[in-house]
């Protein structure tokens, strides 16, 4: 068992939720990840497809009323431990769309939030000094 | 073979990856990062609250005096403030390290107070923003005759600054452009 928890704090898997992000974010993320100048891959993280692999989530989006549901769901398919990283101003805040008829967030009132990722968009920098910060709760939850 | 030369130019020139998180890495000079203020140059005009998209900037009254509130969580560093503001009291820096755990959420604020004060000719209570680049129509104040005028409520403020601009010569020299009258 010890194993198995030494090997997986190595290896947290990330799993991304757009709750209706304007893209901006997703871009930066998609840099994070696949660009080898910035490659979070060192850290040990991969990207997965399904909610069901993920360890660390990162969500962007200022979540609004259409996809809340579908993002609740999503996000309670995620088995525990798990640690939640808000990427960009909107999850946190709502952002510029805060106070808007079809936004629900800030997204801390219905998720719990571990990791606030300001910027918008944040720059890949931030956002691997974010994933840092959530490896480092993600081990202390093992 | 071209795969040679690149595998020769891979050898010398190094990994393009960037070090962070586990070394230093590179900082634009212009990039826009967290907004830091100077409640000694503001004037409380406000720009900055009208044209902040993220609606990140506030000023609320408290007892202590007026209080600046900008949170970095809804800054969409965009800059307008900067920009606008008149007295150069809001300055963008470059540090881009605001990742923070869920705790510290609240406290991602900058903060600034313009504190009450009792004016120095009547004695009203005010805040003691700073004076307008207005009270100095005409020339350029010295930092002691911006500070002067920071005693005085608004009120007084105006006379003291005339009373300043008389001791100062007339700055604006005469256009050259307009003909002399008498002559025309």
């Amino acid at each position: 068992m010890s194993l198995i928890r030494t090997l997986s704090s190595r290896s947290p898997w990330l799993y991304r939720i757009n709750a209706g992000s304007c893209n901006g974010c997703d871009v930066e993320l998609a840099t994070t990840a696949c660009i080898p100048r910035y490659d979070v891959e060192r850290l040990g993280c991969q990207y997965c497809g399904s909610p069901r692999h993920a360890d660390i989530v990162l969500i962007t989006g200022p979540l609004t009323a259409r996809v809340k549901d579908k993002v609740l769901r999503l996000f309670s398919e995620i088995p525990d431990p798990k640690v939640t990283v808000a990427v960009g101003i909107c999850p946190i805040s709502g952002g510029i769309f805060r106070d808007s008829y079809a936004v629900c967030g800030p997204i801390d009132q219905y998720l719990p939030v571990d990791v606030n990722v300001p910027g918008c968009p944040p720059r890949p920098q931030a956002i691997l000094e974010g994933v840092a910060k959530a490896i480092e709760i993600w081990k202390s939850r093992l | 073979m071209s795969f040679l030369k690149v595998l020769f130019r891979n050898l010398i020139s190094g990994p393009s990856t960037d070090p962070f998180p586990f070394g230093e890495t590179f900082t634009p000079k212009a990039l826009r990062g967290r907004v830091v203020y100077d409640a000694s140059k503001c004037t409380s005009c406000r720009t900055c609250e009208q044209v902040c998209i993220g609606g990140a900037i506030r000023f609320d009254n408290t007892p202590d005096g007026r209080r600046f509130l900008l949170w970095h969580d809804t800054c969409t560093f965009c800059g307008l403030c900067v920009f606008y503001c008149p007295q150069d009291a809001l300055e963008m820096t470059t540090d881009w390290h605001l990742s923070h755990t869920q705790d510290e959420k609240f406290k991602m604020v900058e903060h600034g107070l313009m504190p009450k004060a009792a004016c120095a000719a009547c004695g009203a209570e005010y805040v003691a923003v700073a004076p307008t680049a207005k009270a100095f129509a005409g020339y350029e104040p010295t930092p002691e005759e911006v500070e002067e005028l920071r005693q005085y409520c608004p009120r007084c403020r105006r006379k003291e600054a005339a009373k300043i601009a008389a001791a100062h010569p007339p700055a604006i020299a005469a256009d050259p452009d307009t003909p002399e009258q008498g002559q025309s």
